[in-house]
């Protein structure tokens, strides 16, 4: 029992970072206003160690004909499972270079966990409702958060060290340099992350009872 | 039973017996009353020479239309829609103005190709978006969507391929149709109008008339029996471009005919033209932009009557949440009836709920067409249409 307990105590104190610090994070566009669904990820620098990452099964729903939530960040090994809480069919499907599939949901089904394989994004959208759109984004960085809609996330537990930070919109201007920035991460104080990019219009289209898509 | 409406009979067959084992089927509809102040000139609905929806001179209260809208996917590739609608003409007129069959399977690639068959819009409009091709942007469409409205449409088939790229989707499509050889008519006879009345199956359009003649005719039939056809292309960019050209004839044979009811010749109008479009969103204004260029013909009694007619217009309209103020400008003219015009129409917007809109707009327009002499009115037209409307939802 009592060596149990020696390498329970032994597992913890070696999960917890020694020195570990909080990032803040911030995105607006080129008017200054929030941006919400940017996916911001950190790469550690030679020298720095990073937490290691366990595999995790992300849910996409499809409520009111959206998809929720328009981005889902998600790391190599990681599976996406689609729900469908409509009480109408969905035919979702994705013909990008990072993952092809397609799978047919009634109302209340799920799919398959999809496994991610790959870095890289892939546009998910509904071959009967031609207005649903969501993106997948695939990354091996180690750290990574989605802003909300004031534009805002945190990463809490981020090991101190150099990082190199990178933030990715679906409403990047296809083939644009992703923009990067250093970041220094410490014990004392959060470390703020301040990223403005500029976006191209929402492709989603607009649906409501005026504009029923057909 | 006219061929057409045998046609239409196993189209509705067609569309109804699947509507029974179909897993998805919708229901959307509206309707709307408006508080009209109309110009002085009587409406070209009711024979006169106006070229507004309503006139006449007098302030009123109206409806003005309803539509009902079933959409069914019956499997996940086949799709079905039928839009029937209540028009307000001179008389209460029910029409079926779209019912079509769609199928578009699903494609991992980036190509992605479709068929449709039934009676449907040629995708011309960049206005029209809205159920029952309404205009969420004004209530009265721009004079080439007007007319579109009118009398463009047909049986039809139509194939359509895309390309989906990062940067955008370009799309080729082209069709073949019958039943469209009256378009081109009122054009040649009337000229322009600006209005939201959007006939179908089961509608009449009325000619102008000087003697109190109630020349009408059913705008979607054969006559001659020949096939037209159309061609498009677009391009829908990631930067919210969005591009259209589309080439129309139908190919009629100008020299057939049939009569009306008082024995007149209502004749086959060979019509072609050319429409280009574009809408451009910069912030939060959204900008449209279309032209149309074209003649019509036919031959009576070995003579050539040629109509050649011309339009453009350029809408902005700003988005502001559940308001959205709009203004449209635009031009036209036929000839060598000398027929040429412009018009300005500013609306007011707003959705203060799902189920509600609320429309104000102003419609002026100037103008100018030398046949009215001939019923004792002055080339030169001015006038303003005041709408109020409320249209309700579901």
């Amino acid at each position: 029992m009592r060596c149990l307990l020696a390498v329970a105590t032994v597992l913890i104190l070696g999960a917890a970072p020694a020195h570990a610090g909080r990032v803040v994070i911030e995105v607006v566009d080129t008017n200054g206003r929030p941006v919400a669904d940017a996916i911001v990820s950190l790469a550690p620098m030679p020298g720095t160690t990073s937490r290691g990452i366990a595999p995790a099964t992300r849910f996409v729903d499809q409520k009111d004909e959206t998809f929720l939530p328009y981005v889902t960040a998600l790391h190599p090994g990681d599976s996406v499972i689609f729900r469908n809480s409509d009480n109408t069919r969905h035919h979702v499907y994705s013909f990008s270079d990072m993952v092809k599939f397609e799978y047919m949901l009634g109302p209340g089904e799920s799919s398959p966990a999809l496994l991610m394989n790959n870095p890289g994004n892939a546009a998910v959208g509904c071959n009967i409702h031609d207005q649903m759109l969501t993106y997948l984004y695939v990354t091996k960085d180690p750290e990574m958060a989605t802003t909300d809609a004031q534009g805002r996330a945190s990463i809490d537990g981020v090991n101190a060290g150099q990082y190199r930070a990178h933030a990715w919109h679906p409403q990047l201007r296809p083939g644009v340099t992703l923009p990067i920035q250093g970041v220094t991460v410490s014990e004392a104080a959060p470390a703020t992350v301040r990223f403005n990019l500029a976006l191209l219009p929402d492709p989603r289209g607009a649906m409501d009872r005026e504009h029923i898509g057909y | 039973m006219s061929r057409f409406r045998r046609a239409f009979a196993a189209i509705t067959v067609c569309l109804v017996i699947p509507l029974a084992g179909a897993q998805d089927v919708k229901v959307h509809a509206y309707a709307d009353v408006r508080l009209v102040d109309a110009p002085n000139d009587p409406s070209f609905v009711n024979g006169g020479p106006g070229r507004t929806r309503y006139g006449d001179g007098d302030t009123q209260a109206r409806f003005g239309a309803a539509a009902l809208v079933v959409t069914a996917q019956f499997t996940p590739a086949l799709f079905a829609l039928a839009d029937m609608q209540l028009q307000q003409t001179d008389h209460a007129s029910p029409q079926l103005t779209e019912a079509f069959l769609r199928y578009r399977p699903v494609s991992l690639s980036a190509w992605r190709a479709s068929i449709k068959g039934g009676l449907y819009f040629i995708p011309i409009s960049l206005e029209n978006d809205g159920i029952g091709w309404t205009s969420p942007w004004t209530i009265t469409p721009s004079a080439i969507n007007s007319w579109v409205g009118e009398e463009l449409r047909g049986l039809g088939a139509e194939a359509r391929e895309e390309w989906r790229g990062d940067a955008g989707t370009l799309g080729f499509g082209g069709g073949l149709f019958r039943h469209n050889d009256p378009a081109g008519n009122i054009l040649a006879m009337r000229g322009w109008s600006l209005s939201d009345l959007v006939y179908g199956v089961g509608g009449r359009l009325r000619e102008p008339s000087d003697d109190g003649g109630r020349d009408q005719y059913a705008p979607f039939q054969s006559i001659g029996g020949r096939t037209g056809w159309y061609a498009d292309a677009s391009w829908k960019g990631a930067s919210g471009l969005d591009l259209r050209v589309l080439r129309y004839d139908n190919r009629a044979d100008p020299q057939a005919h049939r009569l009306y009811s008082d024995g007149d010749r209502l004749f086959a109008w060979r019509t072609r033209f050319w429409s280009a479009g574009a809408s451009f969103p910069t912030g939060p204004i959204t900008w449209i932009a279309q032209g149309m260029d074209g003649d019509t013909e036919v031959h009576p009694r070995q003579r050539t009557l040629l109509t050649h007619f011309q339009s453009g217009f350029l809408l902005a309209g700003w988005n502001r949440g559940a308001w959205r103020p709009t203004l449209r400008v635009e031009r036209f003219r036929t000839w060598p009836s000398g027929e040429r015009g412009h018009a300005v129409t500013a609306a007011l917007n707003w959705r203060p709920s799902g189920w509600l809109r609320l429309t104000a707009e102003w419609l002026h327009v100037d103008a100018t067409r030398e046949d009215r002499e001939d019923v004792g009115l002055a080339p030169h037209e001015r006038g303003n249409q005041l709408q109020l409307l409320a249209r309700v939802l579901y």
